[in-house]
């Protein structure tokens, strides 16, 4: 089609040669976000240092050394280790809910066509202020979910101020904000999806449990993949709904990297270190997305190749 | 479907109300809130039953709160306008710029094409405070410092990846015979784009157009770092009703109500192109 | 205009019109108390534009402020009009909310923007910024006759405030020596006493607790008594703001620091000791036995608002909290106040306390112009007009405590209040020790006393580790 659609006669407007008209394409959109690498290497600079602004005196390069640090350092573990696991948790249990409600409204009806709509606010709720509303609803005394948290039985639960609930507590409110986002993208996979080869399955009688893990799920996994990725990436740079609920407590339960970063930064305004955490961020960020962006291509080339 | 058994109606009914409570419950409970006073919210337990008030609401219009402890001033109508600008203007722009792009990443196979594609996805990865601080400084020599330009400019690293990724999936997806017959007919390349392509792809861009508005709505720190009281969206003005003298909840349940309506009346208007718009990567049958 | 109102202004100035006479007169006239205020404090600043200072030399200059959402920051709105005349000056301000306050003045400090020419701040922080060259040293311009009005008076701060705000630079170097620079000046403060609901104690008989164990054992007295309510409000989440107010205030008292400084100038971690380690037990105990359930996630909002909303009988925290709690909200007007001192043996209580104050930004390109500014908005005029009139509590000034306008409006809606201030206020002031990692450390000991009261570790391990930690921290940093 290519060479065909080239030696097309051009007729007006200005002409740009058939070999650069991608680059044109995407060059604006490049040069927009190219500026962002020079306080990218700024920060990777940072990242090589000793630096602490309240300790100008004592500035200098020490090159690897905020790094070699980490190793013996508990909390950076601690913080790795606190970092995935809300990752997994968050992105594991929003795609099960997200798939599951994507199923229930599959059906073109306008009661399910209005529910999924209904079903992004909490999507348009800024986390940053539905944090603090959920901290005002697992409060004890004037927090409905504790009131109706002691109807069932749980008299004294402790949602996010307790070590053992507030990993649990925070995870809710994150399923509770982007599960939707999950659910809209699945709910436009599943609808998209050809008919033809579920037609035929019903007509052999195919078990529905059998269609679903044969036939859809490997047909959705395109879409499956970009929800993943865009909720991993944002999942393990979780600031807003942790920071407001528990500031990275109670003990250093919840201290995951934008939150430790963070406190280095604008309290303890040690830069290095802060910047240090956040390259390592970046890097987990980087291979995971690679790693899922390959598969997705993989994925689509072998669809078209079956299409 | 005609093999529905009603146990599994009545399973589905019951699982889709969960959904529901789950989900809505927090709003319609924010809802309830910003009808109360800040004293009856604080009620041990919390009730149901209740004299609803609109002084919130009328607060928040009128930039005015009488407290017992004083007048408590500020400005939330114009922050809700920044919301709107900032979230609007990004859009836009990334928009401009996404479009082409994704055409050239999904239709225009190139030489370096999915390494250009990856680089700007690959600016999201890039935690926002990592590039945030230094960007203070750059932006200070720049004198963008303060401006809404310089933030509609950061904005794009929140609204052109994701408007780039799923548009790019759907230009993909549009047949690339109908281009070609149209091109035949002996119109120019602009003149496809944009009477083919961009038509055909616009339930795409609608939903990727939404869904970067919500990202660039509920986003919070860019502005606070990098620009003055006069410029901050609701995110941060919201958060002026957490007073040392007492948290209003009154207030901030009303504000995030108010932020909410205006991003869910624009979904319920292009509900349809919602969910049809983000069949990224399907292969049409 | 207001010609009228000026001159029974002046008489009440004079002392030849009563102050009451004076508000029922201009309300005769349909002007309001708050009105009257403003009016009041216009004839003062009259009489300050006549002390033989050049009050108009920068007259035109516009200067802007970098605000903190809060009482103090609006009485000193309110007040604007006042300096504006007065020196013919132009004021601009950004308000941010105090969630994000610090946030926003450090990304702004740490960039150079030369936007803000003065801006409100903590002590603490000066700590960070005065070091890092953010701000200027403000002696220079208070002991600078040409610079600074006759009647300002810098001996009328409270010498515990003054100094609190006056640090060497040095790690360790002690607040407000010989040396010391003054990174910023007081706008008021808070003390951390106790605030306890009259009505609770009371209907339970309960008396006002004189030391720690009896704090403990009231406590759990009153949260006997609170059906569904808890003891006891301390800070708890995991930060610096956990350690700084009742838990720091009492743990002064018995003469322990947070750090040793050594002859040579290096610090050491000094929590670990066994008076610490004991008292850290029973603050831990108060808080699992009669604290608040959520008390991890407590910060300043919290524990102000349960008191007020009556679901907890007291609270070791900032007196002005307290203030603030007993209007508005579901328990108003049955706060009371009292003193603490924690330790038995103690002369007097030995409260830490917090001070809202004002700097001046290293890269304003207009000082001479925002002095003028500072020394009006932390001059005995305005202190006054915000102690009356507003809500600038606790004042800085030793005249303004003077005031029996401002004594009589504290005694009769704040009982007890004046009098747990004269009671603590010898012995308060900054009980930290000034050095570049405050708030690494502070972070961490309010993170492992969660530990402690989550049951995670025992009270002597933890403060061991801490003590640890911190050690090594500061050799890290150099400083140990």
């Amino acid at each position: 089609m290519s060479d065909a659609a080239a030696s097309l006669p051009k007729r007006r407007g200005f002409r740009i040669s058939r070999r650069w008209l991608p680059y044109v394409l995407s060059l604006p959109a490049l040069l927009a976000c190219i500026g962002i690498l020079i306080p990218f290497f700024t920060a990777v600079a940072y990242s090589l240092q000793r630096y602490r602004l309240s300790q100008p005196w004592a500035h200098k390069w020490n090159w690897g050394e905020n790094y070699w640090n980490f190793l013996s350092d508990s909390s950076f573990w601690n913080t790795l280790q606190v970092s995935l696991t809300y990752a997994f948790l968050t992105v594991g249990l929003e795609l099960m809910f997200g798939l599951g409600i994507a199923l229930l409204l599959q059906k073109r009806t306008r009661f399910n066509n209005f529910v999924s709509i209904m079903l992004l606010m909490p999507l348009m709720t800024a986390p940053a202020l539905a944090s603090l509303m959920w901290k005002l609803m697992t409060n004890p005394g004037f927090g409905i979910l504790s009131y109706f948290a002691s109807l069932i039985g749980f008299e004294d639960f402790r949602w996010a101020s307790d070590p053992s609930t507030a990993m649990l507590t925070v995870v809710l409110v994150d399923i509770w904000v982007y599960t939707p986002f999950i659910m809209i993208l699945l709910l436009a996979g599943l609808r998209s999806l050809p008919q033809q080869p579920f037609e035929a399955a019903a007509l052999d009688g195919v078990p529905r449990l059998f269609v679903f893990w044969r036939i859809t799920l490997p047909m959705l996994t395109p879409f499956l993949l970009t929800a993943t990725l865009f909720r991993v990436i944002e999942s393990i740079q979780q600031f807003d709904i942790i920071y407001a609920m528990t500031q990275g407590g109670p003990g250093d339960r919840l201290t995951v990297f934008q939150v430790e970063a963070y406190l280095n930064f604008f309290q303890s305004t040690n830069v290095g270190r802060s910047a240090a955490l956040l390259m390592i961020l970046w890097a987990i960020t980087y291979v995971l997305s690679s790693i899922f962006i390959k598969n997705w291509l993989k994925l689509r080339e072998k669809q078209r190749g079956e299409a | 479907m005609e093999h529905t058994s009603t146990l599994e109606r009545v399973l589905r009914a019951i699982a889709i109300t969960l959904v529901i409570l789950f989900f809505i419950f927090p709003i319609f409970w924010i809802v309830l809130m910003s009808f109360q006073t800040n004293e009856t919210i604080l009620r041990v337990p919390p009730s149901i039953v209740f004299e609803p008030t609109l002084q919130n609401y009328q607060a928040l219009i009128t930039g005015e709160l009488d407290t017992a402890a004083g007048k408590l001033e500020f400005d939330f109508m114009s922050n809700l306008f920044n919301s709107f600008y900032l979230s609007t203007a990004s859009v836009a722009l990334g928009l401009i710029l996404g479009i082409p792009a994704a055409y050239a990443f999904g239709r225009l196979k190139f030489r370096g094409s999915e390494d250009i594609a990856f680089t700007l996805l690959s600016f999201r990865f890039a935690p926002p405070l990592l590039v945030l601080l230094p960007l203070t400084i750059y932006f200070q020599k720049l004198g963008l410092a303060d401006t809404y330009f310089g933030l509609i400019w950061v904005y794009q690293l929140i609204v052109l990846p994701l408007i780039l990724w799923i548009v790019r999936g759907y230009f993909e997806d549009i047949p690339a015979d109908i281009e070609y017959a149209y091109r035949i007919a002996g119109h120019g390349f602009w003149a496809t784009f944009f009477k083919i392509a961009l038509p055909l792809a616009m339930p795409g861009i609608a939903a990727a157009g939404l869904l970067a508005f919500i990202f660039a709505w509920n986003n919070f720190i860019f502005a606070l770092v990098l620009a003055s009281a006069d410029k901050q969206p609701v995110t941060v003005g919201a958060l002026a009703f957490v007073t040392a003298s007492g948290i209003q909840y009154g207030q901030i349940a009303a504000g995030i109500v108010l932020s909410i309506l205006p991003t869910l009346g624009l979904a319920l208007y292009a509900q349809r192109y919602l969910v049809e718009g983000l069949s990224l990567g399907a292969v049409k049958g | 205009m207001y010609e009228k109102e000026n001159k029974l202004i002046d008489a009440f100035m004079r002392g030849s019109v009563s102050r009451r006479s004076l508000i029922k007169g201009l309300g005769s006239m349909g002007i309001t108390a708050a009105t009257a205020g403003v009016l009041v404090n216009a004839a003062a600043t009259r009489a300050l534009a006549q002390n033989g200072f050049d009050w108009k030399k920068h007259s035109g200059t516009t200067v802007k402020l970098l605000l903190n959402k809060h009482p103090y920051a609006d009485a000193l709105i309110a007040n604007l009009e006042n300096f504006k005349e007065l020196t013919g000056m132009n004021v601009e301000y950004d308000v941010f909310p105090e969630d994000v306050y610090f946030d926003k003045v450090t990304a702004a400090l740490s960039s150079g923007s030369s936007e803000y020419d003065a801006f409100m701040t903590g002590a603490y922080m000066t700590w960070t910024y005065g070091p890092a060259g953010w701000v200027d040293d403000l002696n220079e311009y208070i002991m600078d006759d040409t610079r600074t009005n006759p009647d300002y008076n810098w001996e009328d701060v409270l010498e515990g405030v003054r100094k609190s705000c006056a640090w060497n630079g040095k790690p360790g170097g002690e607040l407000g020596s010989d040396d010391a620079k003054q990174w910023c000046i007081p706008l008021a403060y808070e003390q951390n006493n106790l605030t306890y609901n009259k009505r609770v104690f009371d209907s339970a008989g309960l008396s006002i607790p004189g030391n720690i164990d009896e704090l403990v054992d009231t406590a759990a007295a009153a949260k006997g008594a609170m059906d569904g309510g808890y003891g006891i409000g301390v800070r708890g989440s995991r930060s610096w703001a956990t350690i700084h107010p009742g838990f720091l205030s009492g743990y002064a008292n018995f003469g322990q620091k947070d750090l040793n400084v050594s002859e040579d100038g290096l610090l050491s971690a000094a929590m670990n000791t066994d008076v610490s380690k004991d008292y850290h037990a029973k603050w831990v105990k108060m808080i699992q036995d009669s604290g608040a359930p959520d008390w991890s996630t407590h910060t300043w909002y919290q524990v102000g608002t349960d008191v007020g909303a009556g679901k907890s009988a007291m609270m070791f925290d900032a007196d002005i909290l307290g203030y603030f709690m007993n209007a508005g909200t579901a328990e108003a007007g049955n706060l009371a106040f009292a003193p603490f001192a924690a330790n038995p043996d103690a002369a007097a209580p030995t409260p830490n306390i917090w001070i809202w104050a004002m700097s001046m930004s290293s890269f304003s390109k207009q000082k001479d112009a925002t002095w003028y500014f500072l020394q009006w908005v932390t001059g005995p005029e305005h202190g006054l007009f915000g102690a009356r009139e507003m809500d600038l509590v606790n004042p800085a000034r030793s005249s303004v405590w003077a005031d029996e306008t401002f004594r009589e409006k504290l005694s009769s809606s704040y009982p007890g209040y004046v009098e747990m201030h004269d009671v603590s206020a010898p012995g308060a002031s900054i009980k930290f020790t000034a050095q570049p990692l405050f708030f690494d450390l502070t972070t961490e000991w309010a993170a492992t006393m969660q530990k402690m009261v989550a049951n995670e570790i025992p009270v002597d391990e933890g403060l061991d580790q801490l003590a640890e930690s911190v050690n090594s921290q500061l050799k890290d940093a150099g400083l140990g």
